[in-house]
Formats: C-alpha cells, structure tokens, sequence
C-alpha cells in the first residue's frame, strides 16, 4: 500500500489531470474542509456544497501548486479559505459568525481538543498551552475574528490578542522548518 | 530606496491569513503583501497552522453522490485554465478623482461597504499637510507612490500604517512625488480644527 502523499497527487493532477489521483485527494481532503466549514458557520449542506467548490478549484488550480511554497494541507487551507470567504462575501456577511448562529463553543470544543490532544501529540501544535491553542484554533480554523473570540470566551481583547502572539511566536520559534 | 519599514503586526496577519479580516482591511493588507516579501513569508507560516489543522481534524462524511458531482464538474476541463496575472484591484471600480481639499484628491473603489468601512485611494501634493484629524474607528493605509510622514516616522512605497480610533496625527506629504495611498477607513474622519470642520462634509464618500 502507497503511502498517501498529497504533494505528488496534487502534481499528478496538475500535469497530466490526473482523476485517478483527484479522487484520492477528494477522499482525503473533501470531508475535511466539510468539517472546516461546519466550523466556520455554514449548514451541513451547504458545508457540503463548498467543500465540492473547493475540490474543483483544487482541481483547477493544481498546476499551480508549488511544493517547494507549501504543504499541501497548507495549500488547500488556502484554497477552502478563500471559498469559505468568498462564500461570506456572496451573502453579504461581514463575519463568518452571527451571535444568533453562533453554537455553544464550549462543549464541542473541548472534545475537539480532546480527540485531537492525541494526534497532536507529536506535533508541535499541541506544545502550545491550551488557552493558546483555543485561541489559535478558533482563530484559524472557525474563521472567528479576534473582537468575537474576546465575546465569547469573556476575555478582553487585548488578552486574546496577546494569546494568539505567545502562540505564533511559540509556533514560529518551532515550526520554522515547517514551511 | 523604497526599503518598507512599517508592516501590519502578527496578529493582522495571521487573522487575514486565517480569512478573518473584513474585505476592506483584507485589500489593504493584500496590497502590501504584494510589496512585501517579508509579510508574504509569515503569512505562509501562518498558513501552514491552517494545514496542520486541517489535516488533524475529524472528517464530517460527504453525501454519498459528492464525489459523483464534482467529477462531472471537472469533467469538461481537459487543462487546467492558463492563469492570468490579475491585479489586486481589477475586481472592483474605481471612481474619478475628486477634490477634497486643495492638493488633496480621492477615488473611490467599490468594496462593498460593511460596518461602515469605505476603501478608497488618497493622492496629494508633495509639502501638503493633511489637517490634524482622529478617527471614528480604525484606518489602514498602504503607500502606493511617494511618501508621508507623521510622528511614528516616514512611510514610503508598500509600507503599512494602522491607525485606531485612539490616534490623532497630522501626516505631511514628503517632498518630491505626489502620496498615493490606499485606505481602509472606519467611521468617519474629525477634524480638530475650525476649518478642518468646516470641510469635514467634503470628506464623506
């Protein structure tokens, strides 16, 4: 069994459109970005919708995918990021969270962390103290502004700002060689 | 020598590299990571949190005909479409110049407006100085051409200034070229002086 390696499949794709290596790609990243848009505020359904949107970008974007850049997970964040706000902007919304849709962070939040303490746990994410890592997660990952991190953990802004630095810079003194 | 000394802090941007900035703010950031290596570097780094994350999240399961779909989508593009260098702006119209103030000139660009935050260019003469004004809510710039200069020092082409509603400066345009410079503004700008006042309707878009 081939080890999965997006890189290559992402370049299979780009050079000889590959489908072979799009659908492992597709069953790899599509039920990921779902969840990162379920995350980010959109309906199951329509987390459905642009987790395809995002795949077919992939797919048509795939030549330009520079490996020597970034991961391929980093390259496809950048992608369902863009769908994600693009998708805002469509709908006219100036954040990816209303209060009225906001879901109660704490509880699915803490079982994130949870179930992904243990994947984390040779990375170098999960070095990161927790009020850190919460911050940087809903952050990068929800799409929550830092003004709406502050509301919703009742922290003053200027503490969640000074998180998400302590993190970067803890992030940035580690994953140096990341990129 | 057009050297950028003034970049947008971390925080800015990791939120626009998480897509958390409002389009406003993300254009003017976008303008200056165009300008700026450095910025472009961190930003990558800051993506790369976004990848591990990703990669590290539980799967929430497609419908089952998702796969079915995306590959009739795709079914028609033999190539990848050849990619076009697109410039920063060409998504949006920019308005004519208008006058504001004697040196000083304005075009809109057609971000839409959320929160109140208006995006627009600023052109003025060399030696003008821009009346004393604080600001309602906050106010990015990126320099395009030329310079300006204020008491946090001088900022030339692809340097970044954020300014908050808790600043009052008074730029001065530095000799030589004409300061273009595009802006993200939130709220509106006062004036701390009679005549500033007095033209302060101008201002508005």
């Amino acid at each position: 069994m081939e080890e999965f390696d997006p890189a290559r499949l992402i370049n299979r794709v780009g050079t000889t459109q590959d489908r072979d290596a799009f659908v492992e790609l597709f069953g790899h990243y599509a039920p990921r970005v779902k969840a990162m848009m379920i995350r980010r505020g959109a309906s199951p359904d329509r987390a459905d919708d642009l987790a395809q949107e995002t795949l077919v970008r992939l797919w048509r974007k795939a030549a330009q995918y520079d490996p020597a850049r970034a991961s391929a997970s980093a390259w496809v964040y950048t992608i369902a990021r863009n769908v994600s706000v693009d998708a805002m902007r469509r709908e006219g919304r100036a954040t990816p969270w209303t209060e009225e849709e906001g879901v109660d962070l704490d509880e699915p939040e803490r079982q994130l962390l949870a179930a992904e303490r243990e994947a984390l746990v040779q990375s170098t994410i999960v070095s990161l103290p927790e009020e850190q890592l919460r911050v940087i997660r809903m952050s990068f990952f929800d799409g929550l502004p830092h003004s709406q991190i502050a509301d919703l953990l009742g922290l003053p802004l200027g503490t969640v700002k000074s998180r998400i630095r302590l993190a970067l810079q803890r992030l940035k003194d580690r994953l140096g060689g990341l990129i | 020598m057009t050297s950028i000394t003034h970049h947008p802090t971390d925080e800015t941007l990791a939120a626009f590299a998480s897509g958390t900035l409002d389009e406003a703010r993300s254009v003017v950031v976008s303008m200056h990571m165009s300008f700026c290596p450095v910025c472009n570097n961190k930003a990558r780094r800051y993506e790369a949190i976004g990848g591990a994350l990703l990669d590290r999240t539980s799967p929430a399961a497609m419908k089952p005909d998702a796969l079915q779909k995306v590959l009739q989508l795709i079914g028609t593009d033999l190539q990848a479409p050849a990619v076009k260098p697109e410039g920063l702006l060409d998504h949006y119209q920019l308005g004519k110049w208008r006058w504001v103030w004697p040196g000083v000139r304005q075009r809109s660009i057609s971000v839409p407006v959320v929160s109140n935050i208006k995006v627009f260019m600023l052109r003025a003469e060399p030696g003008i100085q821009l009346p004393h004004h604080k600001h309602t809510g906050y106010e990015w710039t990126c320099v395009l051409e030329g310079a300006f200069e204020h008491q946090f020092g001088r900022y030339g082409p692809g340097d970044f200034d954020e300014a908050d509603e808790t600043l009052e400066h008074k730029p001065t345009i530095c000799e030589g070229a004409a300061c273009v410079c595009l802006v993200a503004l939130q709220g509106n700008i006062e004036f701390q002086s009679g005549w500033g006042r007095l033209i302060q309707p101008l201002l508005r878009l």
